[in-house]
């Protein structure tokens, strides 16, 4: 009985590691994707301060800039497409 | 109590055939996943990308139109007396523009957008310089350039050319911003 209790102790503690282990592994998850959503809102920002630039820009006929403005919303799109497929928490 | 079947608010417990038939959960229809987000932020994305590329095609294409500018004889340029103006289209009809005379008999025109928010401007006798009404804004007659308000670079410039007595249009020129932004 007592080396039956003394096993039972050991399962329970065993399942409380775990769960403690799911429960941290779960606020990481949700750390990684709140940290992806804010890094995405971050850069649709900076792509709509990017095309309001690149308006102003083609109606005040400053060719030369809108290059640099393009590519530089490019990259940020990249970044993005990244952030989507590549950058994912872990599953554990 | 009775509850009422067709009540918008208790639809998922409405027992009647048809809502049966067509059961979806009303909460959930309007609640976004983390993943459908980042994928709107995603799409979102490449719509501002397409945004700005387009503008941007968009004026160099015209800017290589408006390079092949053809000129074009201003109609009634010739009798315009000296500190008085007048209006006409260059290069296109939609391209609205004005033409100076300034007291010394010389020639200068300008596109009549104002540089702010393209409001047109118009030559103000008095003060022998270009106007904005809407903002208060002023240009110089000969130069085109900023006098005060809130314009940010001068006005487009026209150049023109006298052909046997006639005044031509020949060329449209953006100015530079004059504070850089």
């Amino acid at each position: 009985m007592d080396k039956f209790g003394r096993w039972a102790e050991l399962l329970r503690g065993r399942k409380m590691e775990a769960d403690l282990s799911k429960q941290r592994s779960k606020a990481g998850q949700a750390a990684v994707w709140q940290a992806r959503l804010i890094m995405l809102v971050m850069i649709n920002i900076a792509q709509l301060w990017i095309l309001a630039a690149t308006v102003d820009a083609a109606l005040a006929r400053h060719y030369s800039v809108l290059l640099p403005l393009v590519v530089a919303s490019g990259v940020c799109l990249l970044i993005t497409l990244s952030i989507i497929k590549w950058w994912r928490p872990t599953r554990s | 109590m009775t509850k009422n079947a067709s009540d918008e608010s208790d639809v998922r417990t409405a027992t009647a055939p048809y809502q049966a038939e067509f059961p979806y959960e009303r909460d959930e229809e309007a609640q976004v996943t983390r993943r459908e987000f980042c994928n709107f932020l995603g799409l979102t994305s490449a719509a501002l990308f397409v945004g700005a590329a387009g503008f941007a095609a968009k004026a160099k294409l015209d800017a290589r139109e408006s390079e092949a500018l053809s000129a074009a004889h201003i109609e009634g340029a010739e009798t315009l007396a000296p500190n008085s103006s007048l209006n006409f289209s260059y290069p296109t009809e939609r391209d609205s523009a004005i033409l100076v005379r300034t007291a010394d008999g010389s020639y200068h025109a300008y596109g009549q957008k104002c540089t702010h928010l393209s409001c047109p401007v118009y030559y103000s006798r008095d003060q022998q310089r270009l106007e904005c009404p809407c903002h208060e804004g002023a240009f110089d007659a000969a130069t085109g350039n900023v006098l005060y308000g809130p314009p940010p670079r001068a006005l487009d410039t026209i150049e023109v050319e006298s052909r046997d007595g006639q005044v031509w249009a020949v060329g449209r020129t953006a100015a530079r911003p004059e504070n850089g932004g």
